[in-house]
């Protein structure tokens, strides 16, 4: 439940100055998230992208809506699992690459690709 | 300036939900079950494929589905509200007016001619570039497909989305408005799957001669009204092109709540009955507090099995209340003595149920001559409600509940392979491996 932060309560009788510059308490879903009806959160299993700054345990924050542009980081669907995998170009097409250099990267046939899932737009960590 | 209709519509919308967040589903015959586990009610385009009938008890084709390696999942309910809630925010902005028909069906309104994009305008009366770019967003955004059907009014739109889908060269997307001659297409549908044409409004058509949607717009009208009076009157002026059902996007407020489930074992203790009534009230007042609303009556109904050899007993009780209420507490004390009357020992029970009506809004207080109410007393009350609601919404339904409701319930409804709550519960969120 949202409750505007208020300075005083109705009984009391002395004004607060502040009154005129009440303003609501931050919302990290309205600052981190701009379309809540296509995005997803998802749990980080593994840390191959640590370099990333995305770690085992994490909670990423994934927006299918956003355009993927080279060099972002996104969540593949292949082979039946979610994968981390970073967008590039390479050779004028766009392909995932994954972390480890042992995993072979993956053409896209085009931007409808249903292999790229979405696009992760934040990663929350804990300390 | 002229307006068109469209219906969208998910496509097996149940197993398009459990696909969207489990990878694992993609390109897998999956099916999902009803109320406990006990229909096929979705099938996806590969289950169809097999060949595995819509509708069909779960039991009956159980072998089969396991030695043709069809996924089998139960209905899971908070998934398929929340991505159906994801669905509609995500059509708003292609139309001017949306009225959000069922979990997975929009009607919406717009002006034709528009260009592909939400609301933005360049010429041309055709829409099906339109009704693809917003069949592509929602796939990008959701993984959910849907057939966009496109028409001058809400009949037609349906008709159109039922060709979407018929069609494959279509590939999801019909405008009816924009074909030169929409005859030879309306010939294509049946007349029972016209909307508003149910099966003896369909039999009594078939014996005129009536069985395409064609032939149901030019039936002369006055047979049709003789029939079924101003309602099939607007049925057929909407198939004709002139648009009567109009959009419904403000929701009218409800007249009555009911909630009943049919068990997933029979009910043949009074013990099991007080719980399952307790629960289906409980769930009943949380409804109406959330609609603004207080009930006037409470009927308790409850029914044996029709599958059984024996005679089927089903029976019901009203009560009024002195004073309207959303209290579940008062509710319980008005609703368990109807429960006690209803049961009787040598019928066990299938299904039960609870029905609220004289719904009036919150607002409206009416005073009874001898029931005093205390305003602090109904202050504390509704803080108290309000306060169990919250926490419910908050940490999960059923993290505080009357214990009338009972605890493990074996009655409750049978779900024993439902998918994780993806969207909804934290401790379901998809894996995404870094590795």
């Amino acid at each position: 439940m949202r409750l505007p932060l208020v300075t005083e309560s109705v009984a009391a009788g002395f004004p607060s100055p502040a009154d005129d510059y009440v303003e609501a308490g931050i919302d990290l879903n309205e600052h981190l998230i701009a379309r809540p009806s296509s995005t997803f959160f998802l749990r980080v299993s593994g840390d191959s992208m640590t370099d990333a700054g995305i770690h085992h345990g994490d909670l990423l924050i994934v927006d299918r809506s956003v355009e993927p542009r080279p060099g972002r980081i996104v969540v593949a669907a292949v082979e039946g699992a979610f994968t981390l995998k970073r967008l590039v170009r390479h050779q004028g097409r766009l392909r995932l690459e994954a972390a480890h250099a042992a995993y072979p990267p993956l053409e896209l046939s085009d931007a409808d690709d249903t292999r790229l899932w979405g696009v992760a737009i934040h990663v929350i960590h804990p300390l | 300036m002229a307006f068109a209709t469209v219906l969208i519509d998910g496509n097996n919308f149940y197993a398009s939900c459990e696909a969207a967040l489990d990878p694992a589903l993609i390109g897998r015959p999956l099916v999902v079950l009803s109320n406990n586990d006990g229909c096929i009610v979705a099938r996806s385009a590969e289950a169809r494929a097999l060949g595995i009938a819509m509708g069909v008890p779960y039991f009956q084709v159980r072998r089969q589905l396991e030695r043709q390696g069809v996924v089998v999942r139960s209905s899971n309910y908070a998934l398929y509200a929340d991505m159906s809630q994801r669905l509609m925010a995500t059509l708003e902005p292609w139309v001017e007016e949306l009225e959000v028909y069922s979990i997975d069906e929009a009607f919406g309104r717009l002006h034709r001619p528009a260009g592909a994009g939400p609301g933005k305008g360049s010429r041309g009366g055709d829409l099906s570039a339109w009704g693809l770019a917003l069949r592509r967003q929602v796939r990008r955004h959701l993984g959910l497909p849907v057939a966009v059907g496109i028409a001058g009014s809400k009949t037609l739109a349906k008709v159109a989305n039922r060709l979407a889908k018929q069609n494959p060269i279509q590939q999801g997307v019909f405008d009816l408005g924009a074909v030169p001659d929409p005859d030879p297409w309306l010939e294509q549908v049946p007349v029972e799957e016209v909307w508003g044409i149910g099966r003896k409004l369909s039999r009594w058509c078939r014996l005129r001669g009536v069985a395409t949607a064609r032939q149901l717009r030019d039936l002369p009208s006055g047979e049709l009204r003789a029939r079924c009076g101003v309602v099939g009157l607007r049925l057929q002026q909407d198939l004709r092109g002139h648009s009567c059902l109009l959009l419904q996007s403000v929701v009218p407020a409800k007249q009555e709540t009911c909630v009943s489930r049919s068990f997933s074992e029979p009910v043949t203790s009074l013990a099991a009955l007080r719980e399952a009534i307790a629960t289906y009230l409980s769930r009943a007042a949380e409804k109406l507090r959330r609609q603004r609303q207080r009930t006037g009556t409470v009927t308790v109904f409850v029914r044996s099995s029709p599958f059984n050899g024996t005679s089927l007993y089903a029976n019901a009780a009203t009560t009024t209340l002195p004073l309207a209420s959303n209290d579940t507490a008062v509710l319980l004390a008005a609703a368990l003595p109807l429960a006690e009357r209803l049961f009787k020992p040598h019928k066990p029970l299938q299904k039960a149920g609870v029905l609220l009506q004289n719904l009036q809004p919150v607002e409206q207080l009416q005073h009874h001559l001898l029931v005093p109410l205390p305003p602090e007393q109904q202050q504390r009350r509704e803080a108290l409600m309000a306060t169990i609601d919250g926490l419910n919404r908050r940490y999960g339904r059923g993290t505080v509940q009357w214990a009338a409701c009972g605890l493990r319930p074996a009655w409750a409804m049978k779900r024993e392979r439902l998918s994780r709550s993806a969207t909804t519960r934290p401790a379901d969120l998809p894996v995404v491996w870094a590795d």
